[in-house]
């Protein structure tokens, strides 16, 4: 088995910092040492036992990677777009040139926000003691992006048994807007470790969209926290298409902090084989008269696990919440397996508060009715699974972006079903 | 064109079907009335290819082993089965799946393709002639359509496939007399030499409409009386009670 423990001594290979920075590493350090990568006892890892996932595929997790030629990617020719390029997480080029300059600044990320906040997550612990790349994006005050910006985060084929420490933040100031579409493309034909650090905020009235995909399946392991923080009238919107990795766990957290703040967010993905996806967010609304929305469907073909944790907190001011919240998934096979913990925890009386979940197999009744009009039982599944998905991305509003979401999906169900 | 012979369905043990004859040539209108749980629906899955039921007897179609077919086969040597509860499918373009249907068919029975031009074109086509609303085309399969929209949408999809062998379960079942209308005559206009129905229905008024050629009734699994158009007429005074 693995040694998870390290050295301190890791903090100073990666950096020089002031007392007050390493100390702040040194400290998270100690923490995940002592912890080490969670395990299904840990009530937010049940469904996800990292220690035994990581145990299983890594033999070692290098902290170091070695620096590759700069390195050329495809970019995408259905929209136009800005785009910036992060490389194994670090930030390694920009191109803002639908934009006004001096609205938007873009550079490396380096954090100095050295709060020991007490963290139970190990994995950010890790994050905070080990960090050393990521970005930081901000757009001014009133100010709209004309055009959406991709971060193609690419991942080289140096990686092999690599830990990533990735830690990024973006700011939309207010009356701002920005839309960015995470494109990932994963040219690693060895197993790695992502782990990823975000902060998101937004200040009043800003507008947020989000949306996320891989491009092919690769042997990543990531993860991801999210923290986003929502001033008054400010509204962030989700759509995230996690399939692709081997595991994934995407901890998404959302404060409502100013009245009339809304989240949205949707999920859809197809996974098979042995891939483990887990979806966890918590929305806290902290202020009245916001509102949060989260729907994750899921389509889990041969021995793949899909899980949804979804938690969401009223404080006793949040009056008029409307807080919604659905998950749906299908299991294509006796081995395949989704697990779902709702949560409500709700303190304030003036609420509307709903939350469902299901799952279950495929209809057999669609499936006949489908095959009694020609199609084989494979294109019947198929377009049951593509009209199941179908729901969250045509919710997408641009027509150019929503029809690349939709063939990047069926590539990826068609190579999912070659394999 | 169809031939059954003392077909016995089961499903977990439950005899359905038990012993049923029935021959249907090319050019008949076949029309099957039965009460409520005599086994209508079965007899039209059977025919059709669902699965999960315990089959004998012998059953032929064009002369071939039916149960030898798989469903979208039977389909694509055309066979349709029209729903008597169509089965709603969430996601799916109404309009994108009759498209996908059609050119299985087609393909299987070695004929080009159809492009959307094409295609659209007939769609719109045959859709007036029922009377839909062409946004419907663009809605989700069955999707909160209501009952008479799903008969037409079934219909739609009969005329579309162009099939040689059409069994309707109760497609008149819930429709407004000008919506049966509208069915009676879409059956009326498919109608030809090359082509059969079996119309399974409760109610004698589609087939003052449609003219069957034979008229049976089924009653617990077994068909009790065959006849003409004379039958269905007696049937309407008498109930199933005073059929013996
Ligand atoms: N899958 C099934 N499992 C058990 N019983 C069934 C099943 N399908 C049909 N039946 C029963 O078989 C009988 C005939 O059903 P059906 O063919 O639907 O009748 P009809 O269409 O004439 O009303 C009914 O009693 C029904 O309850
Ligand atoms: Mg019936």
């Amino acid at each position: 088995m693995l040694n998870f423990k390290i050295n301190s001594n890791a903090i100073e290979k990666i950096g020089n910092f002031n007392a007050k920075e390493k100390e702040f590493r040194l400290k998270n350090l100690d923490s995940f040492n002592k912890n080490g990568f969670p395990n299904k006892k840990s009530e937010d890892w049940k469904f996800s036992d990292l220690r035994e996932i990581v145990s299983k595929n890594f033999k070692k997790l290098d902290l170091k990677v070695v620096k590759t030629d700069a390195q050329k990617i495809k970019f995408i020719q259905e929209f136009d777009h800005n785009y910036i390029i992060v490389t194994n997480g670090e930030l390694t080029s920009s191109n803002f040139k639908f934009e006004e300059k001096n609205k938007i600044k873009v550079q490396n990320y380096l954090n100095n926000n050295f709060i020991n906040k007490q963290e139970n997550n190990p994995l950010i612990n890790l994050n905070h003691a080990l960090s050393d790349k990521g970005y930081f994006l901000e757009v001014e005050e009133n100010y709209k992006l004309k055009k959406i910006l991709v971060i193609y985060n690419l991942y080289t084929n140096n990686l092999n048994q690599n830990i990533l420490n990735c830690k990024n933040k973006i700011k939309i100031g207010k009356n701002s807007e920005l839309h960015i579409l995470e494109y990932t493309i994963n040219r690693s034909k060895k197993n790695f470790f992502n782990n990823i650090y975000e902060n998101v905020v937004l200040e009043q009235s800003a507008i947020y969209k989000n949306i996320c995909i891989y491009n092919e399946k690769s042997f990543g392991y990531f993860h991801k926290y999210s923290s986003n923080k929502l001033d008054t009238k400010s509204s962030s919107t989700f759509f995230i298409f996690p399939s692709g990795l081997k595991f994934n766990k995407l901890d998404l957290e959302f404060d409502l902090n100013g009245e009339n703040s809304e989240c949205n967010l949707q999920a859809a993905s197809y996974l098979n084989h042995d891939d483990h996806q887990e979806i966890k967010t918590r929305i806290n609304h902290f202020a009245p008269n916001c509102k949060s929305f989260q729907k994750v469907k899921n389509v889990l073909d041969s021995e793949s696990k899909g899980i949804y944790q979804g938690k969401i907190f009223v404080k006793d001011i949040a009056q008029k919440t409307d807080a919604y919240q659905l998950s749906k998934a299908i299991l294509l096979n006796d081995d395949s397996e989704f697990n779902s913990k709702p949560e409500l925890e709700i303190y304030a009386d003036d609420v509307k508060c709903s939350h469902g979940s299901s799952s279950g197999s495929i209809d057999e009744d669609s499936i006949f009715y489908l095959m009694s009009r020609g199609l084989n039982r494979q294109e019947a599944i198929k377009l049951l699974v593509e009209g199941f998905l179908s729901e969250i991305t045509n919710e997408i509003k641009s027509n150019s972006i929503k029809n690349f979401i939709i063939g990047k999906l069926e590539e990826q169900l068609h190579e999912h079903k070659k394999n | 064109m169809l031939e059954i012979k003392n077909l016995k369905a089961s499903v977990d043990g439950k005899d359905i079907l038990k012993g049923l004859n029935i021959s249907i040539k090319p050019g008949e209108l076949h029309a099957i009335m039965g009460p409520n749980g005599s086994g209508k629906s079965t007899l039209a899955n059977v025919l059709s290819g669902k699965e999960g039921y315990k089959i004998s007897g012998e059953l032929k179609y064009e002369g071939k082993n039916l149960q030898e077919i798989p469903i979208e086969e039977r389909a694509q040597k055309g066979i349709f089965l029209a729903f008597q509860y169509p089965t709603e499918i969430p996601g799916v373009n109404t309009s994108n799946f009759l498209r996908t249907s059609l050119n299985k068919i087609r393909k299987a029975k070695g004929k080009k393709e159809l492009d959307a031009l094409s295609f659209i074109r007939i769609i719109k086509e045959k859709s007036n002639e029922l009377g839909m609303d062409e946004k419907m085309l663009s809605r989700q399969l069955n999707v909160g359509f209501s009952g008479g929209e799903k008969k037409k949408n079934e219909i739609l999809q009969m005329k579309i496939l162009e099939p040689n062998l059409i069994i309707l379960d109760e497609t008149d079942s819930g429709l407004d007399i000008d919506a049966l209308k509208i069915v009676a005559e879409g059956v009326n206009s498919s109608r030809s030499d090359k082509k059969s129905f079996l119309v399974i229905t409760h109610y004698q008024r589609l087939l003052n409409f449609i003219n069957p050629d034979f008229v049976h009734i089924l009653s617990n699994g077994k068909i009790i009386k065959s006849g003409s158009m004379k039958l269905a007429e007696d049937l309407e005074k008498t109930g199933y009670k005073g059929i013996k």
